[in-house]
C-alpha cells in the first residue's frame, strides 16, 4: 500500500512551482496593460475583407516592436492577411467584431525555415507577446487547403498527397509560436485553420484564458497544441476540433512539456479530448488538470501516450465530465520512435470522473468525423497498457463512475479471458496508439496490462445491458488495489467481474 | 406593322398566361437555403410543368443553388422579389459538353419566359476559376486563349431557336462568359431588366444573334464586355426587325455593337433614346467583317458620356467566305457625345485593354475597304466633344499623301476604332465611303490639335451642311484626299 | 567542311532552343487578372518556381494585375502581353527595398532577367505617395523615407538585363534605377511619369554596358540621369515629349 502512494515531497514541489508560475504570469499581465495602443487602420490596413494586408500589418508590428512595444489594435471589420510575424513586446488586440481572415491563396503564406511549417501568425524567439480581445481569427482553411491541393495537382507545388490531402506542414495553422517567452492568448475566437489550429512550441510562460476555438474545417484541425512548453496556464476555454482538442506534445527528445495547469475547459473532438502525444519524445511532467468537460468525442476523453521514448510523470487530473465520448481513459506506453530512449509513465492520479460512453458514434454529424476502424469490436473498455519491460507505474483512480452501454456480443467480436486468449493479445508496441488498436478487448470496463501499482478507489462501473465480458481484466499487473469498486450490470448475478492473469499483490476490498 | 403583330402576339401570350397553372418551387423539393444543389429538382419541375401543358414555376425569396437547367415550351419561371437563382461554382454542374453551355438553357422551346423582380447570379468568376483549375490539371482540354478558358464557360441564359420569349424585370449578374444569348429566336421581348456583369472576361451584357422581331426596352446593362450586342453567326440568317428603346449601357468594350461575328447581317433596326456612359471603346459600333449585309439602321437620340469613341462604322474582310459584306442606309441622329482624355472605364473590374499604342485620342470613323464603300450614311444633329491635346512626338500621322496612303487597310483584323493606332483627324476619319450627309454636326476639341477635324479619304459624294467646329488655334477643319463631289453648304 | 558547319549550326539551334526557355501562364500560379486580387504572393512564388526549374518567361495576358514588390530571379523574364497591366499596390508597406531604394520590381545580384512585351507597368504613384505621407504624418515613417519613394524598377548588381517594348507609367519615385549592373539593354520602351514631380526616367550608376534605344520619355524629372560612374553607355533614338533627343551624360 505504501509504495502505491504518491511521493508527497514531489507533489509539494510541483505545487510550489505552479504557484510561482501564477505569480509570474500575473506580473506579466500588469506589464502588458501599461503598453501603448496603435490602431492597425492607422497604418493603412483595410478591413474590407478583400485587401490582403500582410505587409501593412507586418510594418505595423515592426514599428511597434522597435518603438517600445504596445498593442496593435484591430477595430471591427475583416482584415485579410497572409503570414505575419509577431515581434517582442507586441500584442495583437482584436476588438469585438474584428476578424483576421486568412488569405485563401497558399502562396500568401510562408513555410518558416526554422519550424518548417506554414502559419498565418508566427512568432519565433520573441518575448512579451500576445493575442487578445474578443475578436476572431478565421483561417478560412478549407478553401486554402483545397487551393493548395490544386497547385499540387498542377505540379507547381511538391507534396506526396498522403491520404489525398496536403501534408499538414504545407497548410497554414492560425498561430505558430516557437521559443517565445511570456505569451498571452486571451478572449479570442479561433476558427477554421487549414492544419492544426495553434501551436506553442518550446515557449515559456504561456497564458491562455477564455478563448473559443472552432476547428473543424479540414483534416488535422487540432484544437490547441502545446509542445515542449514550460510554465503553462490554460483555462476557461472552449474547444471544438476535428482532430485532438487539448493536445500536449513533445517533439524534442531534449525538451519536455512541464509545469502545466489546465482548468475549466470544455472540449469536443473527432479524435481525443485531453491528449499527451502522439509525438512524445521528451515527455510531460508536473501537470495539474482540473475541471474539464469532454463531450461528443470520437476517441478518448483522456489519452496519455508515451510512445516515442519520453516520460510522463506527476500528472494530476481532477474533476472530469466525459459525456457521449467513445472512451474515457487510455494510458499507453509504446515503443514507436523511441530511438533507444526508455519511455516511462508514473504517478498519475485521476479523480472525480463521471463518464458516459454511448453505443453509437459519438461524433456523428460533425465535419470531418473520426474514421470507422479497428472493427469488428464491441464497445472498448478504458485501458492502461504498458509494455512488458516499460511498465506504467503508480496510477490512482479515485471517485470514478463510468456508464457503458454494455451489450458486447460474442458473435460479432469475441475475446475470452483464458490465459491463452489474454496472452494472444498482441503488444503492438510500434503501432500508433489508440484505445481501439487491439480491436476486441476482453473486458467492458477496464483493461490493465503491464502495470505496477494500480489503485482503484471508489469506482463504479455500469453496463446498461448485459455484456459477455467481465468488467475488469488485469494482466501482468504487480500490485493492484480495488477499494470500494462497484459493478452494475443486468443479469450478472454471480458473474466474476475482475479477472486476473499473471498478476501479483492484488487486493480487493 | 411588324411591331403591331409582336405586341398582339405578346398580348395573346399574356392572356394564355392567365390560365396557366402555378407551381411553387418547394413542391418539387427545391430548397431556398443557398447550399442545396437543386439542379435535378428544378429540371424535374420544368419537365413536369412542360408535360402537364405549361404553367408558372414560382421562386419566392431565397437563394436557389443550381447547375444547368433546360427550359421547355410553355414553362414560365417567375423569380419573385428576393429570389436568387445562384449558379453552382462547380464547372461539372453545367452542360459543358453542349456548345453554348449555360445556367439556363433552352433549345427549340416556344412560349417561355423568365420574369419577376428576382435575380440570376452566375457566380461566374468562381465558375471560371473552377474550369481554369481543371484545365491546369489537365482534366479538361482547352488552349487557354489569353490565359482564360476559351470554351465551356457557362453563359447566364442561352436560348436557341425559341419563339415567343419574354425576359422581364429580372436582374442578371456575374456570369462566367456572355450574360445572355438569344440565338435564332423569334418574337423576343426584353423589358426592364438589369444586367450587372463584370465577373470575368467576355461578360457581354446582351447578345442577340440572328433573331427576328425583337423589342428591348427600359433596361440597364453594365457589363465588362460589349453591353448591347447584335451578332450574326449564320451566313444564311440575319438579325432583323429590332427595336431598342430607353436603355442605358456601360461597358469596358463597346456600348451598342453590331458584330463582331457578322456572317448574315442586320436589317431594319430602330435604336431610339438610349444612353452610353463610362464605356471604354465605341458608344455605337456597326461593323461587318464577316460578309454580312447591314441595311436600314436608325440610331436616334443617343447620349454618350465619358466614352472612348462615339461612332465606328466598318467594313472588313475577316471571315467573309462568300464575299465582302455591305453597309447601306445608316442614319444616326440627335447624338451628344463627350470623349475624355483619360481611360473611361478606369476602376471598373476587368477594364478594357490598353492597346494599339502609341496613339492620341482617336476620332470617330467610317471606314470601308477599297471597292467596298460604306454607302448612304446620314449624320444629323450631332455634337461630339473631344479633349484634344494630341502630341505629335508621342504619335504622329500627317496628311501628306504618303501619310494617308500609309494607313493600312487591315481588312482581316478584328475591327476596333483604335486598330490603326494614330489616325490623321481628331473628329472624323472617313475612308472608302459613298454618299454621306453631315448635317448640323458640331465637333469640339478642348485643347490644341495638330490634326485636322475631319479627313475624307476616297469619299465619293458627301454633303456637309451647318457644320460647326470649335477648337483652339488655327487647325484645319476638313481635309479631302482622293475624294469627289464634296459639297459644303 | 560543309557538314561540319551544318553540325555546328544544328548544335547552335539546339543550344538556342534550350535558351529560349519555357513559358508559364500566370494563371497556373493562381495569379488573377481581376484588378482587385493582390497577387504578390503568387507572382513571387511563380518567379521562384520558374527560376528553380531552369528559367523561362512568366506571361501575363490582358488584364490588371495588382501586386506589391517582387524580386526577379535568375533566368526569369516577365512577359507582359499587350493589354496586360501590372498595377502597383497603394500601401507603402508593400514595397521592399534594395540598396536603399524601394521598387515594385526588384532584382539583386541576379543575371539574365527581363521585362518584355507591349504591356504596362503602372506605379499608381499618387496613391502610394498618399500612403507614404499619411504614415509620415502619423509618425510611423521617418520623414527621411520620403526621398525613397518606390520606383517601378530597381535592379542592383545584375547582369544581362533586357527591357523591351514595355510601357512604364506613373511612378511614385523614379521610374527605373540600375546600379552596378552589367549589360543592360533597353529598347523601344515608353515612359510616362508626370503626375508627381521629379520622377526620373532612368537613373544609372556604376553600370558597365548600358544601351538605350528607340524609346519615348515623358517624365517630370530628367529622362536619363547618370552620375558619370557608368561605363560604355550608349543612347540612340530616344526622345522626350517635346521631340528632344535624349543623350547619354558623359
Amino acid at each position: 500500500m505504501k509504495r502505491l502512494g504518491f511521493n508527497q515531497k514531489e507533489k509539494t514541489r510541483t505545487m510550489n512551482k505552479i504557484k510561482l508560475l501564477f505569480t509570474a504570469i500575473v506580473m506579466l499581465l500588469v506589464i502588458h496593460v501599461s503598453a501603448k495602443d496603435y490602431y492597425v487602420s492607422d497604418f493603412g490596413a483595410k478591413a474590407d475583407g478583400i485587401t490582403v494586408n500582410t505587409r501593412t500589418i507586418q510594418g505595423a508590428i515592426d514599428y511597434i516592436s522597435e518603438h517600445g512595444g504596445g498593442r496593435l489594435v484591430f477595430g471591427p471589420g475583416n482584415y485579410v492577411t497572409g503570414s505575419i510575424y509577431v515581434k517582442s513586446d507586441v500584442t495583437l488586440h482584436l476588438e469585438y467584431g474584428a476578424t483576421i481572415l486568412g488569405s485563401t491563396n497558399p502562396f500568401d503564406y510562408v513555410k518558416d525555415p526554422k519550424v518548417k511549417w506554414m502559419s498565418m501568425i508566427f512568432a519565433i524567439n520573441q518575448e512579451n507577446i500576445g493575442i487578445t480581445g474578443k475578436g476572431t481569427i478565421n483561417g478560412r482553411g478549407f478553401i486554402t487547403a483545397n487551393n493548395m491541393m490544386n497547385y499540387i495537382h498542377r505540379g507547381v507545388y511538391k507534396d506526396p498527397l498522403k491520404l489525398d490531402r496536403p501534408n499538414e506542414t504545407n497548410r497554414p495553422e492560425n498561430i505558430y509560436f516557437r521559443e517565445c517567452t511570456n505569451v498571452r492568448i486571451t478572449d479570442i475566437t479561433l476558427r477554421d485553420p487549414a492544419s492544426w489550429n495553434q501551436t506553442y512550441d518550446q515557449c515559456k510562460n504561456l497564458y491562455v484564458d477564455g478563448i473559443y476555438v472552432d476547428s473543424k474545417s479540414y483534416w488535422n484541425n487540432d484544437g490547441i497544441d502545446i509542445v515542449d512548453c514550460d510554465g503553462v496556464i490554460l483555462k476557461n476555454s472552449y474547444f471544438d476540433a476535428a482532430d485532438d482538442v487539448l493536445c500536449f506534445k513533445s517533439h524534442d527528445a531534449n525538451s519536455i512539456c512541464q509545469n502545466v495547469v489546465v482548468e475549466n475547459c470544455v472540449g469536443r473532438s473527432s479524435a481525443n479530448g485531453l491528449k499527451f502525444g502522439t509525438v512524445s519524445r521528451g515527455g510531460f511532467r508536473n501537470f495539474k488538470i482540473k475541471n474539464i468537460t469532454i463531450f461528443d468525442t470520437f476517441r478518448s476523453a483522456i489519452t496519455f501516450a508515451a510512445v516515442d521514448g519520453g516520460i510522463i510523470e506527476n500528472i494530476e487530473v481532477d474533476s472530469v465530465r466525459s459525456i457521449n465520448t467513445g472512451n474515457v481513459i487510455f494510458l499507453r506506453i509504446g515503443d514507436r520512435w523511441s530511438k533507444g530512449k526508455k519511455p516511462s509513465m508514473k504517478n498519475i492520479t485521476i479523480s472525480n470522473v463521471y463518464a458516459e460512453v454511448p453505443i453509437g458514434k459519438p461524433d456523428v454529424g460533425y465535419n470531418y468525423e473520426g474514421p470507422i476502424e479497428d472493427n469488428p469490436r464491441n464497445i472498448s473498455p478504458a485501458s492502461i497498457v504498458g509494455l512488458p519491460e516499460y511498465r506504467i507505474q503508480d496510477v490512482k483512480l479515485k471517485n470514478i463512475e463510468i456508464v457503458y452501454p454494455g451489450a458486447g456480443n460474442p458473435l460479432y467480436a469475441y475475446r475470452g479471458t483464458s490465459p491463452a486468449e489474454l496472452d494472444s493479445i498482441p503488444e503492438m508496441r510500434e503501432k500508433y496508439p489508440e484505445f481501439s488498436q487491439w480491436k476486441e478487448l476482453p473486458a467492458w470496463g477496464f483493461y490493465v496490462r503491464h502495470a505496477d501499482g494500480v489503485e482503484f478507489e471508489n469506482v463504479k462501473l455500469v453496463a446498461e445491458k448485459k455484456d459477455y465480458r467481465p468488467s475488469i481484466v488485469i494482466d501482468d499487473v504487480k500490485g493492484a488495489t480495488f477499494d470500494n469498486v462497484e459493478f452494475v450490470e443486468p443479469e450478472s448475478k454471480g458473474k466474476e467481474q475482475i479477472i486476473q492473469n499473471k498478476s501479483t499483490n492484488v487486493v480487493i476490498k | 406593322m411588324k411591331l403591331k403583330s409582336i405586341i398582339l402576339s405578346l398580348a395573346l401570350l399574356c392572356f394564355t398566361g392567365v390560365f396557366a397553372k402555378d407551381y411553387n418551387a418547394s413542391i418539387f423539393g427545391i430548397k431556398s437555403n443557398g447550399t442545396t444543389l437543386n439542379t435535378t429538382s428544378i429540371q424535374k419541375a420544368i419537365d413536369l410543368i412542360h408535360e402537364e401543358g405549361g404553367g408558372h414555376l414560382n421562386f419566392y425569396v431565397g437563394r436557389y443553388l443550381t447547375g444547368t437547367i433546360e427550359l421547355k415550351s410553355d414553362v414560365h419561371i417567375i423569380l419573385h422579389e428576393g429570389a436568387i437563382l445562384v449558379g453552382s461554382t462547380n464547372i461539372y454542374d453545367y452542360n459543358i459538353e453542349t456548345p453554348n453551355t449555360a445556367l439556363v438553357y433552352a433549345k427549340n422551346a416556344d412560349n417561355i419566359s423568365i420574369t419577376g423582380l428576382g435575380v440570376i447570379d452566375g457566380q461566374g468568376r468562381d465558375v471560371a476559376y473552377s474550369l481554369l483549375d481543371q484545365v491546369h490539371k489537365g482534366i479538361i482540354n482547352d488552349q487557354l486563349k489569353y490565359d482564360r478558358p476559351a470554351n465551356r464557360r457557362p453563359k447566364g441564359i442561352y436560348f436557341r431557336e425559341c419563339r415567343n420569349v419574354e425576359i422581364s424585370g429580372i436582374t442578371i449578374k456575374n456570369t462566367a462568359e456572355w450574360v445572355q444569348v438569344y440565338d435564332q429566336c423569334e418574337n423576343l421581348k426584353i423589358d426592364k431588366i438589369t444586367v450587372d456583369s463584370k465577373a470575368f472576361w467576355n461578360n457581354d451584357g446582351l447578345d442577340i444573334v440572328d433573331c427576328k422581331d425583337v423589342l428591348l426596352t427600359n433596361s440597364f446593362i453594365d457589363s465588362s464586355d460589349d453591353a448591347i450586342c447584335f451578332k450574326s453567326h449564320d451566313a444564311t440568317k440575319m438579325c432583323e426587325n429590332v427595336e431598342v428603346r430607353n436603355c442605358v449601357a456601360r461597358s469596358s468594350a463597346s456600348g451598342i455593337k453590331f458584330g463582331t461575328v457578322t456572317r448574315g447581317g442586320y436589317k431594319n433596326f430602330k435604336i431610339i433614346n438610349n444612353k452610353v456612359y463610362d464605356t471604354y471603346r465605341s458608344a455605337i459600333a456597326i461593323q461587318t467583317p464577316d460578309g454580312g449585309v447591314i441595311e436600314n439602321i436608325l440610331i436616334d437620340s443617343l447620349n454618350v458620356y465619358n466614352t472612348g469613341n462615339a461612332i465606328f462604322l466598318r467594313i472588313g474582310e475577316r471571315w467573309a467566305k462568300n464575299g465582302v459584306g455591305s453597309m447601306n442606309n445608316i442614319t444616326i441622329q440627335n447624338v451628344y457625345a463627350e470623349i475624355p482624355a483619360t481611360k473611361p472605364d478606369a476602376g471598373y473590374p476587368y477594364e478594357g485593354p490598353i492597346e494599339d499604342l502609341p496613339r492620341n485620342i482617336s476620332p470617330a470613323s467610317i471606314v470601308g475597304l477599297p471597292g467596298h464603300d460604306i454607302t448612304n450614311v446620314t449624320l444629323r444633329n450631332i455634337e461630339i466633344v473631344y479633349p484634344g491635346g494630341s502630341n505629335k512626338t508621342y504619335a504622329y500621322r500627317g496628311i501628306k499623301p504618303a501619310d494617308l496612303d500609309g494607313i493600312p487597310e487591315m481588312p482581316d483584323r478584328y475591327p476596333e476604332y483604335s486598330q490603326w493606332k494614330e489616325l490623321p483627324a481628331w473628329g472624323f476619319y472617313v475612308r472608302h465611303a459613298k454618299n454621306l450627309t453631315f448635317e448640323n454636326v458640331t465637333l469640339t476639341a478642348k485643347e490644341k490639335e495638330y490634326r485636322p477635324a475631319i479627313v475624307f479619304d476616297d469619299v465619293k459624294g458627301a454633303t456637309l451642311k451647318d457644320m460647326e467646329y470649335n477648337f483652339p488655334g488655327s487647325g484645319k477643319k476638313l481635309f479631302k484626299y482622293k475624294s469627289t463631289e464634296i459639297i459644303q453648304k | 567542311m560543309k557538314k561540319y558547319k551544318i553540325f555546328i549550326f544544328s548544335l547552335l539551334i539546339i543550344f538556342s532552343l534550350n535558351l529560349s526557355a519555357k513559358d508559364y501562364k500566370a494563371s497556373l500560379f493562381g495569379v488573377k487578372s481581376d484588378g482587385t486580387t493582390l497577387n504578390t504572393g503568387s507572382i513571387q512564388y511563380a518567379i521562384d518556381y520558374i527560376s528553380e526549374n531552369g528559367g523561362g518567361r512568366l506571361v501575363f495576358y490582358v488584364g490588371r494585375y495588382l501586386t506589391g514588390s517582387f524580386y526577379l530571379k535568375p533566368n526569369v523574364t516577365v512577359q507582359l502581353e499587350e493589354g496586360a497591366v501590372l498595377v502597383g499596390f497603394h500601401s507603402v508597406y508593400d514595397y521592399f527595398e534594395v540598396n536603399g531604394t524601394k521598387a515594385l520590381i526588384l532584382a539583386d545580384t541576379v543575371e539574365n532577367i527581363g521585362i518584355t512585351g507591349k504591356g504596362v507597368i503602372e506605379g499608381n504613384g499618387h496613391a502610394v505617395l498618399k500612403s507614404i505621407e499619411e504614415q509620415i504624418g502619423k509618425g510611423y515613417l521617418d520623414a527621411g523615407q520620403l526621398p525613397a519613394k518606390p520606383a517601378l524598377i530597381n535592379f542592383n548588381a545584375c547582369s544581362n538585363v533586357t527591357l523591351d517594348e514595355i510601357i512604364l507609367r506613373d511612378a511614385c519615385g523614379d521610374v527605373q534605377v540600375y546600379s552596378r549592373c552589367k549589360k543592360v539593354k533597353i529598347n523601344n520602351i515608353t515612359v510616362e511619369s508626370t503626375s508627381l514631380p521629379d520622377s526620373k526616367g532612368i537613373v544609372i550608376s556604376g553600370c558597365n554596358g548600358f544601351t538605350l534605344s528607340d524609346s519615348y520619355f515623358e517624365t517630370s524629372g530628367t529622362e536619363l540621369s547618370s552620375n558619370n560612374t557608368s561605363k560604355d553607355v550608349s543612347v540612340s533614338g530616344a526622345v522626350n515629349s517635346k521631340g528632344k533627343k535624349i543623350k547619354a551624360a558623359k
